[in-house]
């Protein structure tokens, strides 16, 4: 029973939303499970979030409870969860420091805390690709040759400076080839659009097999089963 | 070790800290460039610019707080564009972490300059869990998946909202996004719908999407810093980005310049080993 | 048998043609049936088609090629690499939660995975998002580690929650890395921006990497930076891969087969429109 029938609840809730597509809406009934059932996960979308919060603070309070290793980081990550949410959840008419409009205490720690240390983290990749492309970008063979030379015109070609250093080497030593341009419709508009399609495409339908090998229960990893 | 393998194994330190420097320095000296406009960003300005005044125009805050650099200017400078051009904005967003405050905030801080009232020349929908359901669900009843607005004003008390029922009330979709929200605009809403999108993307996620313009499910794509600040200079609402686009080229060529170190010292230090072995 | 076979696809595709450009035209809102969207229908068909006829060719026995994929052949060297050192495997699933096919596809890879390092008694360390994630992720590792009896190795800890937003994730893991300095890092799921945070601060400390993403915006920072990637559906085909199970291989192939119409399609067409005729063959994939 363990295995058999969360392989029929799979089968079923994918062949539902297959069939479903293929019918009209206004005419049948199959046509609107598929809306029906949009509109319920989006009601159990807004629990699993709930869901989320009590599974971060049942992790964090055990890990408090039982002293274990960096607990204090626990600690803050709790009082963090309940001094944004808790004030955010009031009503707003009880005190303009309550809700999560301008002025709150939830916006006041969103905007002031939260958006810059994620900021922050996002800017970390600058350096993080500069290290990156100093170890990586070596013309070891022709394909990573292509691809060291293909990265430089792309970084020059996004940037002003860039861009007018380009159109003075088109001009001085290519009789006047508009280098940019060539960029954008031969690489971007080119090999990389042609490329990015094919993943595109094969993701897709690897994507596709393997949702239809979970439909016909023969991919089952997932549910811990081999 | 020699000096060229030295050079060639450099300590990160030292390229983190070149790249610190490139980046403060024109926050010392200010630095202006002349801003090339790409034919994608252009193609979306003129889409946007042609639609006729007063057009309901759906603007989605579909980016993360830590993006902010690359997509705020892009959704700040379509706002000047839309609130100048009379449009109704409808926002909304996708992105529970902060979406809607972001949305809000720079909404109102737009409109205050061009004396928009908020409930008849814009309305900010907020966030609802499982952006699927939502994009599939404002197709066929907007009012269905947002009965109220981030507010929790009923959406039946706003005026503009009385004559925004779906999809097929609003000319244009501006998706401002940071992840794959972009690629699911364009199938569920874009294809099924036919309602025309455009978007201002991160420049890491650009590429992936010059297949759409180029299949003509995108009409127009920004992409990052840049896009953002070809943006502002099409719709003269110069801001944040044309000014970060100083740190952004010093940035990229000590980038370029590290790689040319790296490569000249992986060479030297092959022939040097050469010349010893012989 | 294939060449009948290839003459009832030959005929079903020709059908389809003449159908659905009859049919597309006469949609209306009285209609139950969409026949607007037939041509995803007759897709579906192939493809379910393609799968279930390699899974029954591969349930016969038929020997079915697979080419190699560097980076799922180094899984086993890097755990071995991790034994000898006697530093632990990092695995991360992705960083999406349980319902992103990306993350399924990982948490199918980590059952894989667990079951060489339960093997070799090479400790494991995933860390995850998602609460959902963790659930099925310590599902998956105890039962591979039952069926290489060694369930008294298994510890509830080697699947832990480290943090539910994406940079705070990122921090803990790196943390992790610098601090434990695994031997190997294991990336398979769907990532974002923090890709080369990770990567980056795993070829810091030293681990061999080896990702997998379906996600192209981040395969350029995982190849600047990993020792091996795959690229696409081969995350997809990792878990058939990996098990060399039969039924697993064969819904292998059958993508693959689809793949092959996909390019055959592609090439009819540039020749059709190149020769000025290609409107009506491009109608026939209208997406509504």
């Amino acid at each position: 029973m363990r295995t058999i029938v969360p392989v029929i609840v799979a089968f079923l809730a994918g062949f539902v939303m297959i069939v479903s597509f293929f019918f009209n809406p206004e005419r049948t009934f199959f046509g609107r499970i598929e809306s029906e059932v949009l509109v319920w996960v989006t009601i159990v979308g807004g629990f699993t979030l709930l869901l989320g919060v009590v599974s971060i603070t049942r992790v964090n309070w055990h890990a408090v409870r039982t002293k274990k290793e960096g607990w204090v980081y626990n600690l803050f990550t709790l009082l963090s969860i309940f001094v944004m949410a808790i004030p955010a959840m009031l009503p707003v008419s009880w005190s303009q420091l309550f809700g999560d409009t301008e002025g709150s205490i939830y916006d006041w720690l969103f905007f002031h805390v939260d958006y810059p240390m994620m900021a922050t983290m996002f800017a970390m990749l600058a350096f993080y690709i500069a290290s990156a492309a100093y170890r990586a970008f070596r013309a070891r063979n022709p394909e990573a040759t292509l691809l060291l030379v293909t990265a430089t015109l792309v970084m020059l070609w996004r940037i002003p400076m860039g861009e007018a250093f380009l159109i003075r080497v088109g001009d001085t030593l290519l009789f006047g080839y508009n280098l940019p341009e060539s960029i954008n419709t031969y690489i971007m508009n080119g090999a990389n659009l042609a490329v990015q399609r094919g993943i595109l495409i094969g993701a897709a339908l690897g994507a596709a097999s393997m949702s239809l090998r979970i439909m016909l229960g023969i991919e089952r990893t997932y549910m811990g089963k081999g | 070790m020699n000096f060229w393998d030295k050079l060639g194994t450099l300590d990160r330190r030292w390229i983190y800290l070149l790249v610190a420097l490139s980046v403060i320095f024109p926050l010392i000296v200010p630095m202006s460039f002349k801003i090339s406009i790409t034919p994608e960003a252009r193609q979306l300005f003129e889409a946007v610019d042609a639609l006729p005044d007063s057009s309901v125009v759906m603007l989605t805050f579909d980016y993360y707080p830590s993006t902010v650099a690359e997509t705020e200017p892009m959704a700040t400078a379509a706002l000047h564009h839309l609130f100048r051009k009379d449009c109704k904005v409808v926002t909304m967003t996708t992105i529970p972490l902060g979406g809607p405050s972001m949305a809000e905030r720079v909404t109102r801080t737009v409109a205050r300059k061009y004396n928009k009232v908020y409930g008849t020349d814009f309305v900010n929908l907020g966030y609802k869990a499982n952006w699927v359901a939502v994009l599939k669900g404002m197709g066929t009843s907007i009012e269905a998946i947002y009965p109220a607005d981030n507010s929790g004003t009923r959406l039946s008390e706003l005026p503009l909202m009385a004559t925004v029922k779906n999809y097929d009330d609003v000319s244009f979709i501006f998706v401002v996004a940071d992840n794959d929200i972009v690629q699911n605009w364009v199938s569920i809403v874009n294809a099924q719908y036919g309602t025309p999108i455009g978007a201002g993307v991160t420049a890491v996620g650009a590429p992936k999407y010059y297949a759409f313009v180029g299949s003509g499910q995108l009409t127009g794509l920004l992409g990052g810093m840049k896009g953002a600040a070809e943006y502002e200079l099409l719709a003269d609402a110069r801001g944040l980005a044309e000014k970060g686009m100083g740190m952004q080229s010093l940035a990229h060529l000590v980038i370029i310049l590290m790689v040319i170190v790296g490569n000249i010292a992986f060479f030297a230090g092959r022939w040097s080993k050469k010349g010893k072995v012989k | 048998m294939l060449k009948h076979l290839k003459i009832r696809f030959l005929l079903t595709f020709l059908l389809t043609f003449v159908a659905d450009y009859q049919l597309a035209a006469a949609q209306t809102s009285d209609d139950i049936f969409r026949v607007d969207r037939i041509n995803a229908l007759i897709t579906f068909v192939l493809f379910s088609i393609a799968i279930l006829l390699y899974i029954k060719w591969a349930k016969e026995g038929k020997p079915l090629f697979i080419r190699k994929i560097a980076g799922l052949d180094a899984v086993e060297e890097a755990v071995g690499r991790a034994t000898e050192m006697g530093k632990p495997v990092l695995f991360i699933p992705g960083i999406q939660e349980i319902d992103d096919i990306e993350t399924i596809a990982g948490i199918s890879i980590l059952g894989r995975v667990a079951k060489i390092t339960a093997q070799y008694d090479t400790p494991l360390v995933v860390p995850v998002r998602y609460p959902m994630v963790l659930a099925a992720g310590q599902e998956v590792v105890e039962q591979a580690y039952i069926e290489m009896g060694k369930r008294d190795s298994y510890n509830r800890d080697i699947v832990r929650y480290v943090a539910g937003e994406q940079f705070a994730f990122t921090a803990t893991v790196n943390g992790m890395m610098m601090r434990d300095r695994p031997a190997a890092n294991i990336y398979m799921g769907a990532f974002f921006a923090e890709s080369l945070l990770l990567a980056e601060t795993g070829n810091a400390a030293g681990s061999i990497q080896i990702a997998g993403t379906a996600r192209p915006e981040q395969l350029p920072f995982f190849i600047a930076a990993c020792d091996y990637t795959l690229m696409g559906e081969e995350l997809y085909a990792a878990s058939a891969y990996l098990s060399h199970e039969p039924l697993m291989l064969g819904g292998l192939k059958g993508q693959d087969l689809m793949k092959v119409l996909i390019v055959v399609l592609i090439i009819v067409g540039i020749i059709l429109m190149t020769l000025g005729f290609g409107d009506a063959f491009r109608n026939l994939f209208e997406a509504v």
